[in-house]
């Protein structure tokens, strides 16, 4: 590989620059230091990385931190969309022209789950789909069998052998796993009341969820193995929207405890939550860049749009 | 910005005057200029009961699609968890007033107005109980099948307003925004003048996040502006010449003046500062919400500001939510609390209160009504798809405003929220009293050749 042209391009280039170009090169080197320590975020520094303002929800980040893909409703449509990390270069996910949302990167980044939706007459019918990352090669991975059924939400687990989601096949909302080919279900809750939107713990034991079953929204988390339900969080509003920090020592999620709805990060056993966002809008749907940036849609501007908390306590 | 809806129309013939300017109150009917003369006349204005009462406009929010009453107005927190999902009741402002946690800022105002527990209908289909909804009675709805039911279809509450004021070119008194409502892709009737006419159909607006503020109902032909259309008021003319045949009778009268208050509208500058948004403040119009049904609502308050007796805010034009291809209406089958939680009940509560909120600070809540209600409710058990169906035996509506006494829960519902408890009372109620506040009683329905209908609810005024 020494052959390569890459690695000739950088062992000849500053010989071909001489030193004058060498000290112009170095200006501009500094600038662009320079330049990107300013646009570097500072603690607790926002950044806005959509502007259309339709509405959105489910923000998720490939592993390497690269694109976030996401679900905008505009008009009569909810497509799933796909940017870089700075917000530019939008591009589509699939030319589907259904309904789809709520995808997520599997952990290594190779593949990509989300909802598909039906319309008129099989208004209800969600189906889960998985594919290659970049939207292509999608086949259904967990489908309704016999009745019209929800099956969606899903999230991967950390190792990716796994995928919990959300149905409404046995007649209520509950939770289940599956392997990553959709073999192996295996339901986790069964209680009437509204179970949705599972996240996994770090340690891939566990998935934490929001149920309806204490009267409002709490979370709680259940054992994939013993089925063994812990509540996690007590609060006088709605708790929902789970999302574990990559170390695995944070959870974010939503709450309206304080009125309206807010992003909280608590401990990752739901102790200690603090409010995270601390705006008389709406903020909702959180989620973690890689390397532990807070993540979320807010309404504080103009219209919906997602968002990047540059650090959170 | 205003922005008017163009469409191509033309014939080897030249530009004729319906293709440069169509009315958007015939396009919905499907009729025909020859169709709208031949339509029942109206008759002048009853003007008796005005004046008398302290409301001098409406705006109605048409909640399309069916809120679920459960999830809103009317919680069962003792319910069976199959009943009383997922969220949870707040106190309001109004000691023993509870409602949903979801509605936060009309729990802070629940002083300002009066809810209604115990509506029902005759009706679960959206068809059916929307015209019931906006005109009182059932007679000529369009069910979901296609079956018209006999009689023919009754003026729209809006309507009423415009038949007892009396028709004025470039003022109109009943203005909707919204597109023709629908369920699937069948339109459904009851939004304009039923029996007494078409001169008295809404003159529609709309709003677009993208475009603004639209007039989709008129459309120019292609490359036509506004200011276009107002210098070729010669042609406009000169073809009117044309039409002398029609203009020699009275019902063609009245279609000018239909398209005079459309061109006025088109045309004149205060009629186009009413609909421009921008001479609002940022932060108003983020009080509101920067998404449709709030612009809307804002757009109705500078309407009714200006003089629009009746406004009628349509949630949007689809029953069907965006999940299924609608323009996100109230009809959660399935998804119910998502879509409720993410974004309906908010959606609703910060429009609904920047509203109140501004009617008031501008002096304008006590003689404006203001209405939120949908065509009925939705099942009280939640069904095997996390949603919720329809429900006409009980629902819940909001009514503020316009001499209406706040703080109070009119009716009740049973310990599920199934049947009316006390007090039900009807869509034709509610407008009845309406229409009372305005001043529109039986002698000004009668003169106008219109049936009252319902009874008005005492309590609420």
């Amino acid at each position: 590989m020494s052959g390569s042209p890459k690695r000739r391009h950088r062992r000849d280039g500053p010989r071909r620059i001489g030193r004058f170009g060498a000290s112009v090169a170095g200006i501009f080197v500094a600038a662009a230091l320079a330049v990107a320590a300013a646009q570097e975020p500072k603690t607790g520094e926002l950044v806005r990385l959509t502007r259309d303002g339709h509405f959105k929800q489910r923000p998720a980040w490939s592993p390497d931190g690269k694109q976030l893909v996401f679900a905008r409703h505009r008009g009569a449509t909810i497509f799933l969309f796909v940017v870089a990390a700075d917000g530019s270069s939008e591009r589509r996910l699939t030319n589907r022209t259904d309904p789809e949302y709520d995808a997520v990167f599997d952990p290594e980044g190779g593949a990509i789950a989300l909802a598909v939706d039906k319309t008129s007459p099989n208004q209800g019918d969600i189906d889960i789909h998985t594919g290659k990352s970049d939207g292509s090669d999608l086949k259904p991975l967990v489908v309704s069998e016999g009745k019209l059924s929800h099956e969606e939400w899903p999230a991967w687990s950390p190792d990716g052998k796994q995928l919990a989601f959300t149905s409404t096949r046995d007649g209520n909302q509950e939770l289940y796993v599956c392997r990553r080919d959709g073999s192996e279900r295996k339901r986790l809750t069964s209680d009437p009341a509204h179970d949705a939107h599972p996240c996994w713990s770090p340690d891939g034991k566990s998935v934490v969820f929001a149920t309806g079953r204490w009267g409002n929204l709490e979370l709680a988390s259940v054992e994939v193995e013993s089925l063994k339900i812990t509540r996690l969080t007590e609060s006088r509003g709605l708790d929902d929207y789970p999302a574990f920090s990559p170390d695995g020592k944070k959870l974010a999620f939503v709450s309206n405890r304080d009125g309206n709805l807010e992003i909280y990060v608590a401990d990752a056993d739901g102790a200690n939550p603090r409010n995270a966002t601390r705006h008389e809008a709406i903020d909702n749907f959180p989620a973690w860049t890689p390397d532990g940036r807070l993540t979320f849609v807010s309404n504080r501007d103009e219209g919906f749009d997602v968002y990047v908390k540059s650090k959170v306590d | 910005m205003l922005n008017v809806g163009k469409q191509r129309a033309r014939t080897c013939g030249g530009v004729s005057r319906r293709e440069l300017l169509r009315v958007g109150a015939l396009a919905p009917l499907g009729l025909t200029l020859a169709d709208l003369l031949r339509l029942p006349s109206a008759q002048g204005a009853d003007r008796s009961a005005a004046g008398k009462s302290p409301a001098r406009s409406v705006i109605f929010l048409w909640l399309w699609g069916g809120p679920s009453h459960l999830d809103t107005f009317d919680m069962k927190p003792k319910a069976p968890v199959e009943y009383r999902g997922p969220f949870a009741p707040v106190p309001t402002n109004v000691p023993g007033i509870e409602i949903c946690e979801l509605l936060p800022g009309l729990a802070r105002r629940a002083d300002k107005y009066a809810i209604i527990r115990s509506l029902n209908c005759a009706s679960n289909d959206h068809g059916v109980a929307g015209t019931i909804g906006l005109t009182g009675s059932d007679t000529g709805a369009i069910s979901l099948s296609g079956q018209v039911l006999p009689g023919q279809v009754k003026p729209a509450h809006g309507s009423i307003v415009s038949r007892v004021e009396g028709f004025e070119p470039g003022t109109p008194k009943f203005i909707t925004m919204g597109g023709r409502l629908h369920q699937g892709k069948r339109a459904i009737s009851g939004e304009g003048g039923g029996t007494v006419g078409s001169l008295h159909d809404p003159f529609r607006l709309d709003y677009d996040v993208e475009q603004g503020v639209k007039i989709p109902d008129i459309t120019l032909v292609d490359g036509q502006t506004p200011d276009g259309l107002s210098s070729r008021r010669a042609l406009l003319e000169s073809l009117d010449r044309l039409a002398a045949r029609f203009d020699r009778s009275a019902t063609a009268g009245r279609l000018d003046q239909f398209y005079a208050q459309a061109f006025s509208l088109l045309t004149s500058t205060q009629a186009r500062k009413m609909f421009d948004l921008d001479a609002e403040s940022d932060a108003l119009r983020r009080r509101y919400g920067r998404f449709r049904f709030g612009q809307c609502c804002l757009l109705a308050r500078r309407l009714v500001e200006a003089g629009a007796r009746f406004v009628q805010v349509n949630w949007s034009s689809h029953v069907e939510p965006v999940e299924d291809t609608g323009d996100g209406g109230w009809d959660m089958h399935d998804r119910n609390f998502q879509q409720m939680q993410d974004r309906h009940c908010w959606m609703l509560d910060q429009s609904l209160c920047a509203l109140l909120d501004d009617l008031s600070e501008r002096g304008l809540l006590g003689e404006t009504i203001v209405v939120a209600v949908g065509e009925f409710g939705r099942t009280p058990k939640i069904n095997d798809k996390a949603g919720r169906d329809h429900w006409q035996q009980c629902y819940s509506g909001l009514v503020a405003g316009g001499g209406i006494r706040g703080g109070q829960v009119i009716g009740s519902s049973d310990r599920r929220a199934e049947f009316p408890a006390s007090r039900a009372v009807t869509p034709a109620d509610l407008f009845r009293t309406v229409h009372d506040r305005m001043g529109i009683g039986t002698t000004s329905l009668t003169a106008s050749g219109i049936a009252p209908q319902g009874e008005v609810i005492e309590e609420l005024t």
